[in-house]
């Protein structure tokens, strides 16, 4: 296979768009660098080499002699497996020689991310924590009082974050929602162990996803970017956590620490 | 027998409870539809295989890192056979273990130790609870990643 020019800029160009989708869509760093080197060779180029750090990629595509060097920055757009899928798709389809280059290309440019409706998400979210509770020991009454703290929650938190709204500043004002909405439920002294809600209600805001692609990032090698990601969840739960002692303060009524 | 049968239907109820979460978490993360039945079996399956070590007395660290790897090798298998990587059901089939309550206790317990002051009690439930936290997330993400070490060592999976 021969490349001129212009044929490893568009090589170059394409796998950098892979590899950019994934690190937006919260794929962990191995996924990243190994897909992108994938499409690059599938395409013809001998070589592929690939910088990934928390926020931007660096790659560099290398073929006889030539090296083509372009980097990208990766801004956060929320966590979508279904983006990830397609790529992975549009990667394997390229290896088995069912698609060419301007496919690929072309099949990038169309990918759109995939949302579930936004209240179904609230209402699972809603069943989610309260399952939750349900694990802590909560009766029925607590049940109730978590699904509908937690829901209200969620609600804050879409709306936030389709404002662009900070994810620290969303993060706590959610759980000072979801707080306040659990002590109610403590005040009017609603089922056996109404604190349990407290504790079950703000779950929907634990940054799962960062910590465990951080925790995986660093045991592939991938230090720096499983420490970004690190203290970006560490972060996120102290905000968390303000915003629960904030509502604590408030109101008065003690759920976590007796 | 008896007792079996009262196990038994412990276990059912654990797994049921658990495949909600996985299954809300996964929307939350935008599995494609196909994929979240996957989730749900994938969550009811790894929790009520903790809660069934940790009724046998394995420590909760250990039983997590158990459920963990199972779940790293079964999605081994569905990112095999349905050519998807594995993040897309593992992640949100092990999200009912992540430990947020401990991780909220510690972060809440240093903000008390701040404004109420030291005490030797308070200091307990952080670093308990901390220490807590940090164990279950390493082991959780360890069993994750246990294939990807072990077997596909710096080759891709899909």
């Amino acid at each position: 296979m021969s490349l001129n020019q212009d044929a490893q800029t568009e090589l170059t160009r394409i796998a950098v768009t892979a590899g950019q989708i994934l690190h937006q869509h919260g794929a962990e760093s191995r996924l990243v660098e190994q897909t992108t080197q994938r499409i690059g060779l599938a395409l013809g180029a001998q070589s592929i080499e690939l910088s990934v750090s928390s926020d931007a990629i660096v790659i560099t595509s290398l073929f006889e002699g030539n090296c083509i060097t372009t980097t990208r920055r990766c801004y956060d757009r929320g966590i979508n497996m279904q983006m990830v899928c397609d790529v992975l798709r549009i990667c394997v389809m390229l290896e088995k020689r069912l698609l060419d280059a301007t496919q690929v290309k072309e099949r990038l440019a169309r990918l759109t991310p995939f949302k579930y409706n936004r209240w179904l998400v609230v209402l699972m979210i809603g069943f989610s924590c309260s399952s939750f509770s349900h694990f802590f020991g909560g009766d029925w009454p607590v049940y109730i009082t978590t699904f509908f703290a937690s829901s209200a929650a969620m609600i804050l938190r879409q709306e936030l974050a389709h404002r662009h709204h900070n994810p620290f500043v969303n993060f706590s004002l959610a759980a000072f929602l979801a707080t306040s909405i659990a002590s109610l439920g403590v005040l009017f002294e609603f089922g056996d162990k109404p604190q349990i809600a407290m504790a079950a209600s703000v779950l929907l805001l634990v940054p799962g996803f960062p910590l465990i692609n951080a925790v995986s990032d660093m045991l592939k090698g991938h230090i720096s970017t499983g420490i970004a990601r690190w203290v970006f969840a560490t972060l996120l739960t102290i905000s968390v956590s303000i915003g629960i002692v904030a509502s604590m303060a408030l109101t008065g009524v003690s759920g976590w620490i007796h | 027998m008896e007792y079996f049968i009262e196990l038994l239907k412990l276990i059912i109820i654990d797994a049921l409870f658990a495949a909600v979460p996985a299954v809300g978490f996964a929307m939350v993360f935008n599995v494609p539809k196909k994929m979240l039945v996957y989730c749900a079996i994938g969550g009811a399956f790894a929790h009520s295989l903790r809660f069934l070590l940790m009724d046998f007395g394995v420590q909760i660290e250990w039983a997590t890192l158990i459920a963990s790897s199972s779940m790293g090798f079964l999605g081994l298998y569905w990112s095999r056979k349905r050519l998807i990587p594995r993040p897309v059901f593992t992640v949100a089939s092990v999200i009912p273990m992540i430990p947020g309550s401990f991780a909220f206790t510690t972060v809440i317990g240093l903000v008390e130790l701040n404004s109420a002051g030291y005490s030797v009690e308070m200091m307990q439930i952080v670093t308990e609870n901390g220490l807590k936290t940090l164990f279950i997330l390493g082991a959780l993400s360890f069993g994750l990643a246990l294939p990807s070490i072990l077997i596909y060592r710096g080759r891709p999976i899909v």
